[in-house]
């Protein structure tokens, strides 16, 4: 392996004023790139050994406005554009509310930033593989020592004479730091230490996740929201006397905005008219309550589900075959309030208006189950 | 840190108006290192163990209480309607009040460039960080399922809502935690120097192993100095307006609401008034009690616990005016429900809350007029006991008193706290202390690489000669 030679060659001084005369006389012997190390900032070195002004509140500046964009911007999207929602009687875009938040988010991003930036961007901190921290001279430059370092730089240093003008600038001590030992090649037991790390991580991670997410929120106390002494619906309640824990209506009660359907007989019904002209705001509500009710029978185009047939044995009505085609708007009025064979009454789930929406609609499904040559467009 | 190197000129002022020295007998870098830094690895003595045994104790009570809490819910506490902030509120606002001391001594005095405020910096932006963590734990447990509380932040979900961001307590949500990280943040990187000075003092292989991750491998390098003071220089600047936006937004919770003794614009500055006297007077106590157990007089002398008295004898004077205020506005407002709200403060249900405020908070810290007991132990730990104890009172006093006669007198209630509500209070105090125990056994209280900036002959002139 051949000679690495020196990273660089450390003169360590007594005080900061042998140190700040030293720095100019060294710098104009010797060529290569100067570093001082320091138990505290010293005013004007930077300057002594040419370093360029930090650039850091630049980057404070660019990132604090962006904190505040995103800030202001973030609020007004969510409060006044995706979820627009009136609160005391003020507009959906009310940016004074919003200055607070925004506020706080302009400092977040800009003192992390400050902080972040220069350790990580900068400095390039964490890094424990310096060779300076592994050298006699650095428990001395933390306590109360100053330090001028002459950087090899890829270049050969030569020892003797970096030491004799250490000496000569006032230099108490010299010590030359080697390079740092090159890293070795990645083992295949790290390989697999790391990959047996991420692969326990992973699981400890998933069974976290379901502790979190399944366990943890029905567990005690977090259900003692529901511990309470009250009647849930279609529960028997010993409270009372009929042990059902609902009421039943008053007999001849008569829900809201409905009225008393009379009529017992399919036949008989034949003569109702469908009171709803056909807009296209009835289709659509007609579509929403056909999907909603009835699709999961009769299917989403009319013509049934045979999975249902097979699963229960049911077959529902083919609301688009010619037989229901020729029956009037009432007649299947009164399927829907009153039920037919396997089928249950929908009157109490779909409202008067819902009903005859829902009829219009079949009549849509149903010509364009039927469709003719001449209804495709030329 | 160079911005705070001494250059007032020596002389050119008279004798009265030059600073005082601001550390006693002379010290050399490495001797400071050996004085502030030895502690870490000395056994702490008896005293230590059995305050620490105590906070602990206070902890543990306080835990409990809360486990209680979560396990009954907050019908365990003694709020009710119309009184539906009590404890909990009060303990949040006096907890965070308590931290804006260590950032207004970090970061305001820092731009300032008072030299003194090195010395203490470290300490007080310690209990900054304890403090305001005392202070989110009753938010959290107010809300009653704290397993929720992060419905709070904004985040895409199921419900397909967002928090209202017109609301004042969900600024007080990105105020506080804002707050805390970034006070977090500015604390770490005042310690990162120092942290490097313990690794490299350091033998035990475990501790060096901690400080070295935690110094992150800093070797204190000009061209790292360069950017850390740059940064560390914004981020106080950053702080100044943060500390000032975090309290304001506190009391919005209360101004923007529209409870009368609430709904006044004097609110802002009178909180952060507040905040910074209590919090001062906590750091007074506590460097008391450090200097002397950890024979720190050197660095932190008289002159420093001084000028902090005068700072809290400033606040006083503040508060003062702000009190006249309030019973000004209501008598100028001629507003009966503001003048039956004030009059309430000062002779209702609860005017013993009312007196003792005024009392602790404007007449017993008038004593620090007299130079004697600004630099009297005795004198100064009155005061501060008496400032802490009243600014609690004061925000008894402003919740308390304000809600339990809303404007429907049928639902009048006279709020009286429980047990649990006791031993939270209690839990919080002995959190606070405990922190700041360990804290002051395995980090550097005093921050050493800022005192080493102001020690004599510690900045030379580039062209010769030196400035200190």
């Amino acid at each position: 392996m051949p000679d690495r030679g020196p990273f660089s060659v450390v003169g360590i001084f007594d005080s900061a004023q042998l140190l700040m005369k030293a720095i100019p006389e060294i710098k104009a012997k010797v060529p290569t790139r100067l570093e001082s190390y320091t138990p505290y900032p010293i005013e004007g070195i930077d300057k002594l050994l040419g370093l360029k002004k930090s650039p850091i509140g630049g980057m404070v500046l660019v990132m604090g406005i962006i904190g505040a964009i995103a800030g202001i911007g973030f609020e007004l999207w969510t409060s006044g554009w995706d979820y627009p929602l009136m609160t005391a009687g003020k507009p959906y875009f009310s940016w004074e509310a919003f200055i607070p938040i925004m506020f706080e988010v302009t400092v977040l991003f800009a003192t992390f930033t400050a902080g972040l930036g220069m350790l990580l961007l900068l400095n390039r901190l964490p890094l424990f593989r310096h060779p300076m921290l592994r050298s006699k001279s650095m428990p001395l430059i933390t306590r109360n020592k100053y330090a001028l370092a002459v950087e090899a730089g890829g270049a050969e240093l030569d020892v003797e004479s970096v030491s004799r003008i250490f000496k000569e600038s006032g230099a108490e001590s010299v010590e030359v730091i080697e390079q740092p030992e090159p890293a070795a090649p990645v083992s295949p037991i790290l390989i697999a230490n790391v990959l047996g790390a991420v692969v326990i991580s992973c699981i400890l991670a998933g069974f976290l996740t379901y502790w979190v997410t399944k366990l943890f929120p029905v567990s005690a106390p977090m259900v003692h929201m529901l511990d309470q002494p009250r009647l849930d619906p279609q529960r028997a309640d010993s409270f009372f006397k009929d042990g059902f824990g609902m009421r039943m209506p008053v007999p001849d009660t008569v829900s809201h905005d409905s009225m008393p359907y009379l009529i017992r007989n399919q036949d008989y019904a034949g003569d109702l008219v469908n009171p709803l002209p056909r807009s296209e705001d009835v289709l659509n509500r007609g579509r929403q309550a056909f999907n909603n009710y009835c699709a999961v029978c009769h299917g989403l185009l009319g013509g049934g589900t045979p999975s249902l047939t097979a699963a229960y044995g049911a077959k529902s009505a083919n609301l688009v075959s010619q037989k229901v085609i020729n029956l009037p708007d009432g007649k299947i009025y009164h399927v829907i309030m009153a039920g037919k064979n396997a089928m249950p009454a929908y009157s109490a789930d779909l409202s008067e208006n819902e009903r005859w929406a829902a009829i219009h609609y079949v009549r849509v499904l149903q010509r364009a189950m039927n469709a003719k040559d001449e209804d495709i467009p030329k | 840190m160079n911005s705070q190197v001494g250059t007032l000129p020596k002389s050119g002022f008279p004798e009265g108006l030059r600073e005082p020295p601001i550390l006693i007998g002379s010290i050399s870098p490495g001797e400071l290192d050996d004085q502030v830094l030895s502690h870490v690895y000395r056994k702490p003595p008896k005293a230590w163990f059995i305050a620490f045994a105590c906070t602990s104790t206070a902890l543990l009570i306080g835990l409990s209480m809360i486990g209680y809490t979560l396990a009954v819910g907050i019908g365990a506490w003694g709020n009710n309607i119309p009184v539906g902030w009590a404890f909990d509120i009060i303990n949040f606002v006096f907890w965070v009040g308590i931290g804006h001391a260590g950032t207004l001594i970090s970061a305001i005095l820092l731009l300032f460039r008072a030299r003194w405020r090195n010395a203490i910096s470290r300490f007080s932006e310690a209990m900054t960080i304890f403090a305001v963590m005392c202070a989110g734990i009753f938010p959290l447990i107010h809300v009653g399922r704290p397993w929720l509380a992060f419905f709070l932040f904004p985040y895409p979900n199921q419900r397909g809502i967002w928090p209202n961001f017109r609301s004042p307590l969900i600024w007080d949500v990105f105020a506080v935690s804002t707050y805390f990280s970034v006070s977090l943040l500015f604390w770490y990187l005042g310690l990162m120097p120092d942290l490097a000075s313990l690794r490299d003092r350091t033998l035990g292989r475990v501790r060096k192993f901690i400080y070295s991750i935690l110094a992150l491998g800093w070797r204190g390098a000009a061209s790292h100095w360069q950017h850390y003071e740059r940064a560390y220089l914004i981020i106080a600047g950053l702080a100044t307006g943060l500390v000032l936006s975090v309290h304001s937004v506190v009391s919005f919770d209360f101004a923007v609401s529209l409870v009368p003794g609430w709904h006044m614009t004097i609110f802002p500055p009178y909180f952060v008034t507040g905040a910074i006297f209590a919090g001062f007077a906590m750091v007074v106590m506590a460097l008391v009690v450090v200097r002397t157990t950890m024979r720190l007089e050197n660095l932190i002398t008289d002159y420093h616990l001084e000028v902090m008295n005068k700072v809290i004898l400033t606040c006083s004077c503040l508060m003062g005016y702000a009190y006249l205020l309030e019973g000004f506005t209501a008598w100028y407002s001629m507003n009966p429900y503001i003048h039956h709200t004030f009059m309430q403060y000062i002779a209702g249900t609860y005017w013993w809350a009312g007196w003792t405020t005024i009392t602790c908070n404007i007449l017993i810290p008038q004593l620090l007029w007299f130079r004697l007991v600004r630099r009297s132990y005795g004198g100064m730990i009155f005061v501060a006991v008496a400032v802490t104890i009243g600014m609690w009172f004061e925000r008894f006093v402003i919740i308390v008193s304000s809600l339990h006669q809303d404007f429907l007198p049928s639902s009048w209630h006279i709020y009286k706290p429980t047990i649990v509500d006791y031993g939270i209070l209690l839990g919080s105090f002995g959190l606070f202390f405990s922190l700041v125990l360990l804290f002051a056994r395995v980090l550097p209280v005093i921050a050493t690489t800022e005192m080493k900036v102001i020690l004599p002959g510690s900045q030379p002139h580039p062209k010769g000669g030196s400035h200190a």
